[in-house]
């Protein structure tokens, strides 16, 4: 029998009926021909282009960005209340921030002794402290923040937005993701499920590789000259118009006889955006190249910031070693400094750079992991997954300057005030880049889907 | 055989109800509650509904819960009385006089995480107050009208959901034409639009398009010399049959369902660990359609083959075989590091019926695990029911994280044989090694066992044993764990066994955590009729579910099958939407045809091999696929069948042509090319890359790494490999240029091609140039095509300078004719 309850419960949540908006919304489908034109989006957009600065691992937000003086004063006590239902693994009691947090910048936004270079910038950020998700482990969190789902294969969040807004370089692909992590999810993480296959993301290298080594599969020949290659693609090229015109006018093989130019063209492209001996000195200091351990990250950050200006929509760096960077269940001390001293002078430097450029302006900034970490201790010095509530930080592209967006208990535990899903989140990075999360759909399979699914509200208190 | 047909009187119930999964507790429930008129109310009540509560809602709810939200979010609609008595989805918002009990004040007080209303902002105390006043004080409400979802709901009239009608005939004017009765049927809807069906294409182009299409892989010279020398009558028939009695057919429609089966080496997801054993399921599929096993067994092997009843005379390999085929239900991806268990289970369940449905039925189930579907008749109740059979299902060893999945055991006798030697061998050595250690000891005057009192470690007596002895047992214990090391698993094949048997509750809003009523097991219930039996109480009910898809009364499963077969002989199926053959799915462009070829597989005893010759001997296969001005101006998408498609080779063609064509290809059949233990990672956190392709064995054998497939698998449009697709893509993209011009695999490719037009001593460049073409083309080069490669060979000359050898300068001249539209495109 029905329990009245159970019955009752849940009814009021939106469950729009998608598949119809879609029949409506033809203009929205991508022309497979040309499916990288610059398109509008939905309204104008208050950023032009989005860069997402991932922390593989989860990085903990009361050691970094969200200080909770409570938690320092009863470390060492147990949580005064329950610990979520699902846990990833079992943790002790309250773990105080070895790291002390100061106030910076005209908001006087509290930062911990990790970030000292990011924290200069602390009037240009917008920091989330009431971010939440629903996975503990790492596969399904980086899915979910990626792809909107972690249990089913959606497109991931950059396909979605090449899809809804094209790129504006004809020579560059419209995502670029730089030495991501092929675990967890892998290319999941940057793919176009059901999109069209130009949406996906172009990796450059993966995690395991140096950021200097990072490529573009395909895009050099080990074994020609580039004036062989001309006079291949020229006979190429004749003997596939003679082909087409002895059988007729074809869409197709017009577009693959197109498509070869093009692939000559982004040969010279690429090479010369990865080419960063045409930056100053000056800027490989200011991103930490000349520094060992600020080298490998800080060179994710300056390509970032050169595909960005070429046009590239959506930029993905990724901080990941070949282990799980910011994973750290144990030694949490040692692990996060070094980690936070990899990453804080190339963002500092990055920020400052997009900013002299008048590119923070148009240029939304995006900074976080796939979830945070328990304020409880796990082991003696470590701290266990916690998507229950964490941070990220969004800066420049519309978004409200210097200040905090909600917050979490006394603890930093749960997501208490304001708080902002990994669907709200997505719905407002949408939002700020011009579209619509509820009218940004494809059919497929029946089905008209959106990033964020069924769910998502766009948070109006983090808009400029 | 249980006869299933449908039923529009149930269908018509369903819809009058408008939610079948609460429609009766509803009613039920009706009895306590004030009539649906509304009453006068006393002047109090009048006075707060209209001052506080309905501004409240006009205000708050309407915008996503009245007549005016298109369509009302959750189903709910609160402009109208009848709107929070019927309630949503789940049910009614609000309980008169019981504010503790009613949906809507739960919601406007952020009681529950998952139920916020508003959502962006919760109601002030005093506005809660006033919603909780108004339902404690009965919830007088005169607003008439219509509340409630309206939902549209397909029925049991949908096209897809009648019975099969294989009587249709539509005359054409037939001059002739027709070679097989699919013709008759095309020609009558070109006749019908004024448009007339193009000549037959010439026979080198025929037959490349039949080559690739049976086997994927081009047709050799010999074939070539055969089917051109070949001037009887019955030339075609006889091309046809030599093809579909050839292993590789097997390998290229085989490759087809494993799209179809979402088939992979790998789970992907969270946990990309390899499907050690998944290959078995391949290389059973590639044999099953290679032995033309009829296609309804071939269904219910992979849904039942573990249950399913052999032949008496049925050998071992042949059980092991159903049991290999039930791989297709454990193939999914799964989040194996999910904390929650349950949801890992009921997630895994979920991926079963929504593969099911769409496999084989053409229904996307899926969307009723969270509420009724939205537009085909399949409610949530109706999931439940089929979730329960997998539920009842073992897929999984276990779940705790990182989870296991469940492997079925096949060892052969030669395989119990072979471990049994070895551990025979094994306690040989462990003999030896005992009596070695005894009869030192003896040496020692040590009594056998003395030290087991505790008085000396074993180390310590072995210390005092000579030297040689010590060495001696040094060596054999080497060879024991040598031995051990090597002892051979017993195989095994993902799939799955029966589990224990229950039904499962209702899943509120697709929630483990919210549970309704239990459902009993079976087929959606708008398939089900008077002769319907219940499920099992013994078994999961994967056999009735077989039996009921492989029914000659089930109208889907044939029309699916015969779809995707059309599918992928002419690129587009007669059903556009091979997997949805619902409401939103698209009609198909020949109804009549679809449903004879549907009841002649049937009548057919489900013979695949049957179904293609009746296919590939029409004229309509033959055409030539050319465009024609006049046809074009009426049907420029060739809706109707007037040409030939035009078809970019796939994935798979394409690398096995390139290998073919150079000689690389490896023609091994069978077997596994991971190296990768079974279950092991192909990528851990580390993001080393463990995946290896280069071997020139045929595609299908290829490892497919979800989260990592092959680069020309993912450049050239290859599935998802994590979810089914029976419609891939075809994409036109830049780095498919960029593969062609620059990989390894062309280059290397290219210069063996040329490297075999080198090995005949007395040719020159232009007898080698028509040589390439009637190697890579499929043709002699015209006198145009000499010209220009003998233009190009001189201009490579040069570049390359004085050092450059024939074989790098005729390289570049395969390189080019490799990359040529006329190579990746078929006729």
């Amino acid at each position: 029998m029905w329990n009245r309850r159970q019955l009752l419960h849940f009814s009021a949540v939106g469950f729009p009926l998608l598949a119809l908006r879609g029949l409506l919304d033809q203009q929205a489908r991508a022309d497979i021909r040309d499916p990288l034109a610059p398109r509008l989006g939905h309204h104008a957009p208050r950023a032009k282009r989005i860069l997402f600065l991932f922390m593989k691992g989860g990085p903990s937000q009361v050691d970094t960005f969200d200080h909770k003086p409570r938690l320092q004063r009863d470390h060492g006590k147990p949580l005064p209340f329950d610990k979520p239902r699902v846990q990833f693994a079992p943790t002790g009691k309250l773990l105080g921030s070895p790291w002390s947090f100061s106030r910076y910048g005209e908001c006087g936004l509290p930062v911990s002794e990790l970030f000292p270079h990011t924290a200069r910038h602390a009037d240009d950020l917008c920091v989330i402290n009431s971010v939440h998700g629903t996975n503990a482990a790492h596969g399904g969190a980086l899915l979910k923040l990626h792809t909107g789902s972690d249990n089913f294969v959606r497109p991931s969040i950059g396909s979605w937005v090449s899809y809804g807004l094209g790129t504006e370089n004809s020579n560059l692909p419209s995502f670029v993701t730089i030495c991501p992590t092929l675990a967890h999810g892998g290319v999941k993480n940057w793919g176009s499920a059901f999109l069209p296959a130009p949406f996906q993301g172009t990796p450059i290298g993966n995690a395991s590789l140096s950021s200097a080594d990072a490529r573009v599969p395909y895009l050099e020949s080990t074994t020609q000259s580039r004036a062989l290659q001309r006079l291949k693609l020229d006979l190429l090229g004749d003997v596939n118009r003679r082909h087409l015109d002895a059988f007729g006018q074809d869409g197709g093989l017009e577009a693959r006889i197109n498509s070869f130019e093009l692939a000559f063209r982004m040969q010279t492209e690429i090479p010369n955006i990865q080419d960063l001996s045409q930056e100053s000195r000056a800027t490989h200091s200011l991103y930490g190249l000349d520094e060992k351990i600020t080298e490998d990250f800080g060179r994710q950050c300056l390509l970032a910031r050169r595909f960005l200006e070429r046009g590239v929509r959506f930029v993905q760096v990724t901080h990941s070693d070949t282990k799980v960077q910011w994973d750290q269940h144990s030694d949490l001390l040692n692990g996060h400094t070094k980690n936070a001293m990899e990453v804080d002078r190339p963002i500092g430097g990055l920020l400052t750079d997009l900013k002299a450029r008048g590119l923070l302006e148009d240029t939304l900034v995006w900074w976080g992991g796939e979830f945070g970490r328990t304020p409880c201790v796990q082991g003696s010095n470590g701290r266990d997954h916690n998507p229950e509530g964490f941070t990220m930080w969004l800066a420049g592209g519309g978004t409200r300057p210097g200040i905090r967006y909600g917050a979490t208990d006394e603890f930093g535990y749960y997501a208490a005030e304001d708080k902002v899903h990994i669907h709200d989140l997505h719905a407002t990075i949408l939002h700020l880049l011009g579209l619509d999360h509820e009218q940004l759909t494809y059919r497929y399979a029946g089905r008209d889907f959106r990033l964020t699914d069924v769910y998502g509200s766009v948070a109006e208190g983090v808009l400029a | 055989m249980l006869m299933y047909a449908l039923r529009s009187r149930t269908l018509a119930t369903l819809l009058v109800t408008g939610f079948i999964a609460s429609g009766t507790t509803l009613e039920a429930a009706d009895k306590d509650l004030p009539p649906r008129q509304p009453t006068p109310g006393t002047a109090a009540q009048r006075n707060h509904f209209e001052k506080h509560v309905r501004p409240l809602l006009i205000r708050h709810c309407y915008s996503c819960h009245s007549a005016n939200a298109k369509p009302p979010k959750g189903g709910l609609r609160l402009d109208s009385r009848l709107g929070w008595q019927t309630g949503g989805d789940s049910g009614r918002a609000v309980v008169p006089g019981r504010p503790g009990d009613s949906l809507l004040i739960q919601a406007v007080r952020y009681d529950d995480d998952t139920l916020k209303m508003p959502p962006r902002k919760k109601l002030s105390e005093a506005e809660i107050r006033l919603l909780e006043r108004w339902v404690s004080d009965g919830a007088f409400d005169p607003r008439t009208g219509q509340g409630g979802g309206d939902r549209k709901r397909g029925t049991a009239d949908h096209w897809a959901f009648r019975p099969l009608d294989t009587t249709q005939r539509t005359p054409s004017r037939d001059r002739g034409w027709s070679t097989s009765p699919v013709d008759s049927f095309i020609l009558a809807r070109l006749q019908a639009s004024g448009l007339s069906p193009s000549p037959e294409a010439d026979r080198r182009t025929l037959l490349r398009r039949i080559t690739f299409d049976l086997t994927g892989l081009p047709p050799s010279p010999d074939d070539l010399n055969l089917f051109l020398s070949d001037t009887q009558p019955g030339a075609w028939q006889r091309l046809v049959d030599r093809l579909l009695a050839s292993p590789h057919y097997g390998q290229r429609w085989g490759r087809h369902w494993l799209d179809v089966a979402r088939y992979a080496d790998s789970n992907g997801l969270d946990e990309n660990v390899a499907h050690g054993t998944a290959w078995r399921y391949r290389d059973w599929v590639i044999g099953a359609l290679n032995a033309d096993r009829p296609i309804s067994a071939f269904i219910a092997d992979q849904v039942a083959g573990d249950l399913r009843k052999g032949p008496a005379e049925e050998t071992r390999q042949q059980r092991h075989d159903r049991l290999i085929a039930t791989g297709f239900l454990s193939l999914g991806p799964k989040v194996l590091a999910e904390v929650d268990e349950k949801k890992m289970e009921m997630d895994i369940v979920d991926e079963q019926v929504d593969t099911v449905g769409r496999a084989f039925l053409g229904l996307t189930l899926g969307c009723a695990r969270c509420h009724d579907h939205k537009f085909d008749p399949i409610s949530t109740r109706d999931y439940y029911a089929l979730a329960g059979v997998f539920q009842s299902t073992r897929t999984m060893e276990h779940f705790r994280k990182v989870a296991r999945w469940h492997e079925n055991p096949i060892a052969s006798p030669e395989d119990d044989a072979a471990i049994q030697a070895h551990q025979g061998r094994i306690a040989a050595k462990k003999a030896e090694i005992a009596t070695v250690v005894k009869t030192a000891r003896k040496l020692l005057n040590l009594s056998p066992g003395a030290d087991d009192k505790g008085q000396a470690k074993p180390g310590d007596i072995e210390s005092q044993f000579p030297k040689d002895t010590r060495d001696h047992l040094k060596q054999l214990r080497e060879q024991l764990e040598t031995l051990r090391k090597s002892t051979p698993t017993p195989p095994t094949a993902m799939g799955v066994t029966e589990g224990k048997v229950s039904n499962l509750p209702i899943h509120i809003r697709g929630s483990h955590l919210d549970l309704g009523e239990v459902v009993p097991r079976d087929v959606p219930k708008v398939f089900r009729d008077d002769k319907s039996r219940p499920f099992s109480q013994e078994q999961s009910g994967r056999v009735e579910l077989a039996q009921w898809l492989t029914s000659p009364d089930n109208p889907l499963t044939a029309r699916v099958f015969v779809n995707r077969i059309w599918r992928w002989h002419f690129g587009r199926g007669l059903v556009a939407s091979t997997d949805n053959f619902g409401q939103l799915g698209t009609r198909p462009t020949h109804p009549h045809l679809l449903d004879f070829l549907a009841g002649e597989l049937v009548r057919g005893n489900w013979s695949l091999k049957r179904l293609h010759r009746m296919i590939v001997l029409s004229a309509t296969y033959r055409m030539q696929s050319a465009p024609r001005d006049d046809a074009m101006a009426i049907d420029p998408d060739n809706q109707l069948w007037w040409r030939s498609p035009l078809r970019r080779l796939e994935a798979e063609a394409l690398r096995d042509a390139m290998l073919a064509v150079s000689g690389l290809l490896d023609p091994q059949m069978t077997g596994s090319l991971l190296h990768v233990k079974n279950r092991a990672y192909f990528f851990d956190h580390t993001s080393k890359d463990e995946t290896r392709y280069g071997v020139p064995r045929r595609s299908v054998y290829l490892p497919v790494v979800r989260n990592h497939l092959y680069d020309v698998f993912t450049l050239f449009d290859y599935t998802d490999a994590s979810v089914m697709s029976g419609d891939r893509a075809t994409t036109t993209v830049a780095p498919q240029a960029l593969f062609l011009l620059n990989s390894d695999l062309v280059q290397r490719v290219s210069r063996q091609v040329a490297w075999q037009l080198l090995g005949s001593p007395s040719s020159d460049d232009a007898e080698r140039i028509d040589r390439l073409h009637e190697r890579v083309l499929g043709r002699p080069a015209n006198g145009q095509d000499l010209k220009r490669c003998q233009a190009f060979l001189a201009r490579v000359r040069k570049t390359l300078g004085p050092d450059a050898n024939d074989r790098d300068v005729l390289a570049a001249l395969c390189h080019v004719m490799l990359a040529s539209n006329e190579f990746i495109y078929l006729q």
